[in-house]
């Protein structure tokens, strides 16, 4: 098990440049997940620390070794393919078998450890299948056995999930969680889905475009978004974001929305009087009022059971709320709809910073 | 099945049918030929009224002028046969190894060139091919004919193998470099078994070129003992009283080699063994 830090790293395709410089440090047996909309160079990055692609600028460290012209294979990493790039003329227990084959490792080694893996990942009964004979799930297991057979210093994942259908990944989300707790092996996550993100990471490090939005842990992104995009991408239903202008006076702060509709404010903003800012609050810090808060017209109502989701109107502008109690709400009805204001995110308009502290 | 369906299955019937025996019949009049006597050869018969092995036997104990060296020229078709195969199959193999998988540079364009050399018909080379062995001293040897016959196959096996080759997921060979596979291990343990369908079919495609190749053969061997059976079988036809019999009795027994090989590899003509690699 290392360390990996990732320091300036640059990627460049000719004049295209599209990594601009990452710094993330990930403390030996950290689960590190990268996430951002496809593009953002997550991928990119991965394949660079797993050394599938060059390092055109900045400083790759696995433990204390520079990789940075280490070869892939020199780099002691298993890294797990979105579509499992099983060797499909050999059978599970080949395919898992085949790293430590090329150490040369003998014989009852390579037995021994794979059994092992394969109890871990139960794959037992079918070490002798080829892959074609095998279900998603189970190729996506073997992938993953044929990862931790090395004992390596780090995992890597690129989208491991992403062909699974939902159910199966909701499942094999626990389970690469359970797995890293028992190995503690060092793991780079790669995935655009931000539930993934939220629920499996010690750390999440948020994408976009090249550069790193911010890096925290799944609730500090959630509860302390740096930025809108950050606010925006993490959490669903998507955080409701309404343009206004910030006013202040001696006494309180508050937003006062294109519409004309005040949004109100507790004390701790950065800011001025008459700046633009975006007004953030996540669907479920907003509870349901007879007349005080934004006042809605209430759209699609979607009960799901445990909570009941809640699209409404304000003046032009799409709010989303989620309420664990079951309320009467009347498609086309009026109500009003209170913040939670101390769960208020406030961004300045023209940079996306957060302005709220 | 409906009327419609039947109609269409009955007329790709008919159609096979028609092809079938469109195809059988020159091979129908070769058996036919091989198994009459010498004076019934041309009585048009569909069938011999005395059907002898006679011929063979005279092909099989080199019972004839013409056949004097048969085994001996049946050794060199297959000797130059496996050779081409053998070479054609290294050079394709490697070739489209480090221009798809190792995605060396300027590789496509090599590939695009290679197939360009069937612009010019390998008849017109036949000259300069002549002139390029006799400077290298390999005339009336059966290196001049390996050679000129892998020159000929190797840019089609390559394309065609390209084309294979590009099929195979590029993770497979990443997941291998991540595993601790150098190039070389890439290409012994991954690329070679995944590509063993198609590496048949170019082999006996190459194969089966030389095999056949009477052109270059004629031109390039003069001996009698270097001779391929192909130029010896054209022998036959230098006299006017050809021994036709026999002629198609040795044509017979030179075609069941192919005829073996066809047979015994056409389960590796489908493909199939990448199913399963990644999700598609």
């Amino acid at each position: 098990m290392a360390s990996v830090s990732v320091e300036a790293v640059r990627k460049r395709y000719g004049a295209l440049e599209v990594v601009h410089g990452i710094d993330i440090a990930i403390p030996d047996g950290e689960f590190v997940v990268l996430v951002g909309p496809s593009g953002c160079g997550k991928s990119t990055l991965l394949r660079m620390i797993a050394g599938l692609e060059e390092i055109s600028g900045g400083i790759v460290r696995i433990g204390e070794r520079v990789v940075n012209e280490i070869p892939s294979k020199d780099r002691d990493i298993a890294m797990v393919f979105q579509n499992y790039a099983l060797y499909p003329h050999m059978t599970v227990r080949e395919n898992m078998g085949f790293s430590l084959k090329l150490r040369k490792a003998d014989r009852d080694t390579i037995g021994e450890r794979v059994k092992r893996a394969s109890e871990i990942l139960g794959l037992d009964a079918l070490l002798d299948r080829y892959p074609k004979q095998l279900s998603g799930g189970q190729r996506q297991r073997v992938a993953m056995g044929r990862a931790i057979v090395r004992n390596p210093q780090v995992f890597l994942f690129d989208e491991p999930l992403s062909n699974l259908d939902a159910k199966l990944r909701v499942q094999m989300r626990t389970e690469i969680k359970a797995l890293h707790q028992q190995l503690k092996t060092t793991s780079i996550y790669v995935t655009h889905d931000q539930i993934e993100a939220m629920t499996m990471a010690d750390r999440i490090v948020v994408m976009h475009d090249g550069i790193v939005e911010q890096i925290g842990t799944p609730l500090e992104l959630y509860d302390r978004p740096a930025n809108l995009f950050v606010a925006g991408f993490i959490g669903s239903p998507a955080i409701n974001l309404i343009r206004g202008t910030l006013r202040r006076d001696a006494a309180r702060s508050w937003v006062s929305t294109d519409a004309g509709i005040d949004l109100p404010l507790n004390g701790n903003i950065i800011g001025q009087d008459g700046q633009a800012v975006v007004y953030g609050i996540r669907p479920e810090h907003l509870s349901p009022s007879d007349s005080q808060g934004l006042p809605v017209t209430v759209g699609v109502v979607e009960p799901t059971g445990a909570s009941t989701f809640v699209y409404a109107d304000l003046s032009g502008a799409q709010i989303c709320g989620v309420f664990s109690e079951r309320h009467g709400f009347n498609p086309g009805g009026k109500m009003h709809l209170m913040p939670q204001l101390d769960r208020v995110h406030l961004f300045d308009s023209a940079t996306g910073r957060r302005l709220s502290a | 099945m409906s009327l419609r369906k039947v109609l269409v299955e009955a007329r790709l019937m008919l159609l096979g049918v028609i092809i079938f025996v469109w195809t059988l019949i020159p091979i129908y009049h070769l058996f036919v030929m091989s198994i009459t006597p010498r004076v019934e050869t041309f009585a048009g018969a569909l069938w011999p009224s005395r059907p002898t092995l006679e011929n063979y036997e005279t092909v099989v104990k080199q019972g004839h002028y013409y056949l004097e060296h048969f085994w001996q020229q049946l050794w060199n078709s297959a000797f130059v046969a496996v050779m081409v195969c053998v070479i054609t199959l290294v050079i394709a193999s490697t070739a489209t190894f480090a221009i798809s998988r190792l995605r060396v540079r300027g590789g496509r364009l090599v590939s695009n060139m290679a197939l360009a050399t069937y612009l010019i018909p390998p008849a017109f080379l036949a000259i300069p091919m002549y002139k390029v062995m006799g400077v290298y001293g390999l005339l009336n040897t059966q290196w001049s004919l390996i050679l000129t016959m892998v020159t000929f196959a190797s840019p089609y096996a390559i394309w065609v193998l390209k084309q294979y080759a590009d099929k195979l997921p590029y993770e497979l060979d990443e997941a291998a470099r991540i595993d601790g596979a150098s190039p070389l291990q890439i290409f012994r343990l991954i690329y070679l078994p995944l590509m063993a369908p198609s590496l048949v079919a170019i082999g006996t495609y190459a194969l089966l070129l030389a095999w056949n190749e009477y052109l270059y053969a004629f031109l390039l061997l003069s001996a009698d003992k270097d001779i391929t059976l192909a130029v010896a079988l054209g022998h036959f036809l230098t006299t006017d009283d050809a021994p036709f019999n026999v002629l198609m009795a040795t044509g017979a027994v030179y075609a069941l080699p192919p005829a073996a090989i066809y047979y015994v590899f056409r389960r590796y003509m489908v493909s199939g063994l990448t199913a399963g690699a990644v999700k598609s």
